[in-house]
């Protein structure tokens, strides 16, 4: 008893004391550790959603990547199939055109050559036409002094016919 | 100054000492702390909401590591001690204490402090000690059964040997009691003394490495008894032990 009356311990301040400890308990359960966890379960759930979002965002990005890949080969093998065929069909295009240039040359030349011809052919009936007139002429020249207009015309008439049928030969 | 705490007056028969001025001053600034922190929590925190939030984290967390899925159980009660305790004996640290006289008719012309450390008050050590031990005792019901919780004070099994480690575990509950409430009272005791006889022999500076000193004793003491009743509870509510 002496003990305990030197520590100064009494019923009343320990009641005291233990009532206000558990008042004390109570109102802090209520007021901050309630909500505090409350806020603290909140902010971890939306931590680990914004991690899984993250994830996600993560993987997307690598199949977008992929993807990208995929479609980047797709069309260089495209590309690679449209040269070839531009290759090949420039090749025709080129041939074609060189066989129709060819052609045409060839129709060109003919063309001048069948002209050439026809000119060269129009131009011997006019020299031989030519001919004939400075051949009269140069006849009835020779002859008008020698010979009479009858014996004149009859003599030009059978050299003409001469002249005409070496011609026509 | 003694032991026991001075008595400044009585309201209807209750004694008012200077601990019981300090009680109400902590139970103040804890209330204030609840309700401003209740009021104001966020999920994008504050300074201040970060700091207690870490201290809450941290005993959490600590509990889960310990005791698993009884941590929810086991963590608001072990935090409500440490924040009484630690916050009662900061509280104790600030000027006034001891310095401020309070003039009784049983005192001498000096007259009693008007504030003292709470925690030097065997009253309130023991009050929490009791807390503790009722608390974990109430757990031990809950989580093991009433007939797992009597096995291990009271057991027929390989007698004798065991039914002395059920009275050496009753011993240990008592002894509980005891080491709890002697330890904080002692060591908050004795740290008011010291200071006390520091600022006697000379006010100025010498007393502030012991101030620092009484500071780490403040917080180690309320972290130890916290970690203990985590550690008893955990014990006590652990089927395999």
């Amino acid at each position: 008893m002496e003990i305990i009356q030197k520590f100064g311990l009494e019923a009343k301040l320990f009641l005291f004391q233990l009532v206000n400890f558990l008042i004390i308990v109570f109102i802090l359960k209520k007021f901050l550790y309630a909500p505090l966890k409350k806020t603290l379960d909140e902010r971890k759930c939306k931590i680990e959603q914004s991690l899984q979002d993250a994830k996600n965002a993560k993987i997307a990005l690598e199949n977008a990547g992929e993807e990208g890949k995929k479609i980047i080969s797709e069309a260089k093998s495209n590309a690679e199939t449209l040269t070839a065929a531009m290759k090949v069909s420039i090749e025709e295009t080129k041939e074609n055109a060189t066989f129709e240039a060819k052609r045409r040359s060839e129709q060109i030349i003919d063309d001048a050559k069948q002209k050439a011809e026809a000119e060269f052919e129009n131009m011997n009936k006019q020299i031989g036409k030519m001919s004939i007139d400075i051949s009269g002429k140069v006849i009835s020249k020779v002859f008008s002094s020698l010979f009479t207009d009858d014996e004149k015309q009859k003599l030009v008439s059978r050299a003409l016919e001469k002249i005409d049928e070496k011609i026509t030969n | 100054m003694q032991i026991s705490p001075d008595i400044l007056f009585q309201i209807a028969g209750f004694p008012v000492t200077n601990t019981v001025v300090t009680t109400i001053i902590t139970d103040i600034a804890i209330i204030a702390l609840a309700i401003t922190m209740g009021k104001v929590i966020s999920l994008k925190p504050g300074k201040t909401q970060n700091a207690v939030e870490s201290v809450i984290d941290y005993f959490r967390d600590t509990a889960k590591e310990i005791a698993g899925d009884r941590a929810e159980f086991i963590y608001p009660w072990v935090l409500s001690f440490f924040l009484f305790i630690v916050i009662s004996n900061l509280i104790s640290q600030f000027p006034g204490f001891e310095s401020i006289r309070f003039h009784t008719l049983a005192s001498d012309h000096n007259g009693v402090p008007f504030l003292r450390a709470a925690t030097s008050d065997l009253n309130l050590t023991l009050a929490l000690a009791v807390v503790s031990v009722v608390v974990t005792h109430y757990f031990s019901i809950k989580h093991t059964g009433i007939k797992a919780y009597f096995t291990r004070f009271i057991t027929f099994r390989m007698f004798p040997i065991f039914l002395f480690v059920g009275i050496l575990e009753f011993v240990n509950e008592v002894t509980k009691l005891i080491s709890f409430s002697f330890r904080l009272f002692g060591n908050i005791f004795a740290g008011e003394r010291v200071m006390a006889t520091m600022y006697g022999l000379l006010s100025f500076g010498l007393p502030l490495p012991f101030m620092v000193l009484e500071l780490m004793v403040a917080l180690i003491q309320a972290i130890v008894f916290a970690m203990l009743t985590m550690a008893f509870m955990h014990i006590m509510t652990d089927k395999s032990h």
